[in-house]
């Protein structure tokens, strides 16, 4: 049945209307500002790529701040999926209790950022935090590490805060696992497969853009990170834990520079682009399996 | 089918309509109040604020709302919108700003927005007549004030000298609270030699607690005075500033509690409070807190005594007040009234008494204050040299740089002059 022209535009207007006016425009916003000086007390002026000249050539906090993105996206991509994958693997044998496990995990995804920031902080706390008074007790020897706030622990405390908790990625993954039908695993089994075999060179081959949508949700969760880190080591100590979308929320927010946020705001969005689609083409998303 | 069919084009129509009639109507209720308010009719003016909650002043607040209301409501309605936590009333401020849409009164507890907003709020000088300009000193004025035009009608004052707890000063053996910054630190090592934690600090929120020390040490000479002195000063790196970060060092490594590199005020407090420290630098409006049971032993507030900084320094200056941005004459005028309302005697002398904050106008007391409030404001009058406090005066990335720098400087990890160049570097960002 063909559907009119005209009809369709109707029926696609309120939708169309609601991303221009709320993703579309500020986008072009965001763009054409980054090619601006733009900062409080009117000051308005087109500097051309000057921002991002100076972004990569002379902003060590940039790079900092670009370093740590890069290595949160890595080790998220790697070490979140991969053990969120294993879990997965685990709970899919549906042993006693894998619901009640299942959603353990997911506690710290429905748990808001903010109350996770407190959590952690007094986790981590170096007079009364638990992590402390258990290696007290163990050793005997009064123990005061200050995780979040030594050079040598912030960037590892802060990772702790979200590596561990795959809630996420089980969920995505377990679902990929349940649905390969159960003939194929048949066909394994009377061939003469181990379990684990057929784990891994049956069920993982076939969840390839199960686990690519997972390294996605991964991946661009650490290129939009704000509220963990603003709330628990702000960046600091000194720029140890700074990353991109920090960095443009002090550069917007305290250094009142517009112009240069929304540069910043224009890589990130590259950076989500070229990491997605990498992410596509390494886990071949397009193709299906069975 | 015909229907159906038609009845779900005319729905998507209309949420298409929905959508654009939303958007417009925003714009009718930013400046739809005048409209509204046409002469006769009510006038509405918005002041979003951060008294609300747990903040000490919600009570005043309401208290002055209430009376502005019975006495000014025919003719004046407060749009009142509640933002929990000064900073993030700061952040959305800015955040209006950018977008050219500030409502028509600002407060913001203290911090600076005047010099990053002053070309979208409203000039007042030719406003402040001789009545009004009795709603504060001289000196609170002129914090609100840039190249003599006036920004900000001031309401409080900024007395901030330290408190100590008396008895641990006794098991010490110390009589009485330091002259001299060398005194001071002998003090300290005897706190320490008694088992007792001298000092209450922390490094979040701009260290509040800690940068009070700080700029009182910067303040111990003449240059350094000025430079406490000075708005969005850009150049740390001064004999008196290193000279006062090497010795918020030594306190950090020294003489604090082991939360204090990360802590916020909540937790320096808290220290002082269960005696687990014997100083603390605040103001008055902490005093308070010195009587409330849950947060205290029964009977704290009589072993506290109050105290200037050593060398005579307290910070005794004027506080940002209540800017203005009102678009027309008409919201103007009755956000004037407001603020002519909330700062008046009466205003500030109940704010005095509900709050511990200290009035802006001279010679205002009240016999409803507790007793450390009034040695406070009296400390703040004998002091030999008066200091504005960083939070008013410094550029706000580098109120914010304080804090990530602080825990590398507390643990060693960058010098003393390594800190002030961090600060400089931030201040050159304006």
């Amino acid at each position: 049945m063909k559907v009119k022209r005209w009809k369709l535009a109707t029926f696609l207007l309120p939708c169309l209307l609601l991303f221009g006016l709320i993703y579309l425009i500020p986008l072009i916003m965001v763009i054409v500002s980054s090619f601006f000086e733009w900062k409080a007390g009117g000051v308005f002026n087109f500097v051309g790529l000057q921002n991002y000249i100076n972004a990569f050539t002379n902003d060590p906090r940039m790079a900092r701040a670009l370093i740590n993105t890069g290595i949160w996206v890595l080790l998220q991509s790697t070490v979140h999926v991969g053990i969120g994958t294993v879990i997965a693997f685990m709970l899919s044998r549906k042993l006693r209790g894998w619901k009640v496990l299942r959603t353990i995990y997911m506690i710290p995804n429905v748990v808001s950022a903010a109350a996770l920031g407190v959590i952690f902080l007094n986790v981590f706390n170096p007079k009364y935090g638990i992590i402390n008074s258990f290696v007290s007790a163990i050793t005997g020897a009064p123990f005061e590490k200050n995780w979040f706030f030594e050079q040598n622990s912030a960037f590892m405390t802060v990772t702790w805060s979200w590596l561990l908790y795959t809630g996420m990625i089980i969920i995505v993954v377990l679902a990929g696992i349940l649905a390969i039908p159960e003939d194929i695993i048949e066909a394994a089994r009377i061939d003469g497969a181990t379990e684990m075999q057929i784990n891994l060179k049956v069920r993982l081959p076939l969840i390839r853009t199960v686990l690519g949508t997972g390294v996605i949700l991964a991946a661009t969760s650490m290129l939009r990170e704000f509220e963990l880190i603003y709330l628990t080591t702000n960046g600091g100590p000194g720029d140890t834990t700074l990353n991109l979308p920090l960095y443009l929320y002090k550069t917007s927010m305290t250094d009142n520079n517009y112009g240069y946020a929304n540069m910043m705001g224009v890589v990130l969005i590259v950076a989500g682009i070229i990491a997605v689609q990498a992410i596509n083409k390494l886990f071949r998303m397009n193709e299906s399996d069975y | 089918m015909k229907i159906k069919k038609l009845l779900a084009l005319s729905l998507a129509s209309i949420m298409a309509l929905g959508v654009l009639t939303g958007c417009g109507g925003n714009q009718d209720a930013q400046g739809g109040s005048s409209a509204e308010g046409g002469s006769g009719d009510v006038v509405e003016i918005s002041f979003p604020t951060h008294w609300v909650g747990v903040s000490v002043t919600t009570e005043w607040f309401q208290d002055r709302l209430a009376a502005f209301n019975e006495q000014y409501g025919d003719q004046i309605k407060v749009n009142v919108e509640e933002i929990a936590g000064d900073q993030n009333y700061v952040d959305k401020m800015k955040v209006l700003y950018s977008s050219d849409s500030l409502p028509d009164v600002i407060n913001t507890g203290g911090y600076n927005l005047i010099d990053s907003m002053k070309d979208q709020l409203v000039d007042l000088t030719p406003y402040v007549d001789d009545e009004l300009r009795t709603h504060g000193t001289d000196l609170c004025w002129e914090t609100n004030s840039r190249d003599g035009k006036i920004y900000g009608i001031p309401f409080t004052r900024q007395v901030i000298g330290y408190f100590y707890n008396k008895d641990l000063f006794a098991q010490a053996g110390i009589e009485k609270p330091a002259e001299t910054w060398d005194e001071f630190f002998e003090q300290c090592d005897k706190l320490l030699a008694a088992g007792i934690t001298p000092l209450s600090m922390g490094t979040a929120d701009s260290g509040w607690v800690t940068s009070l020390w700080l700029g009182a040490m910067i303040a111990s000479n003449d240059a350094g005075e000025e430079f406490m002195n000075t708005i969005q000063p850009k150049d740390y790196n001064t004999p008196e500033f290193i000279d006062a970060a090497t010795k918020i060092q030594q306190m950090f490594q020294k003489y604090t509690t082991s939360d204090a590199v990360g802590g916020a005020y909540e937790n320096a407090a808290s220290n002082f409070y269960m005696e687990e420290t014997a100083m603390i630098a605040n103001g008055p409006w902490m005093i308070s807190d010195f009587y409330d049971t849950s947060l205290v032993e029964e009977g704290f507030a009589d072993k506290i005594g109050t105290a200037m900084f050593p060398g005579g320094v307290m910070y005794n200056s004027g506080k940002i007040g209540f800017n203005i941005a009102s678009k027309d004459e008409e919201k103007l005028q009755a956000t004037l009234t407001f603020v002519d309302f909330l700062t008046s005697e009466e205003s500030q002398v109940k704010m005095l008494e509900m709050t511990g904050e200290t009035p802006a106008m001279e010679g205002v007391s009240s016999d409803n204050v507790k007793p450390l409030v009034n040695e406070v404001i009296n400390n703040g009058d004998n002091a030999t040299r008066c200091i504005n406090d960083f939070q008013s005066l410094w550029y706000a990335n580098v109120v914010d740089e304080i804090s990530v720098q602080y825990p590398l400087l507390a643990q060693g990890e960058i010098t003393p002059e390594q800190f002030a160049q961090a600060l400089t570097d931030a201040a050159a960002k304006n």
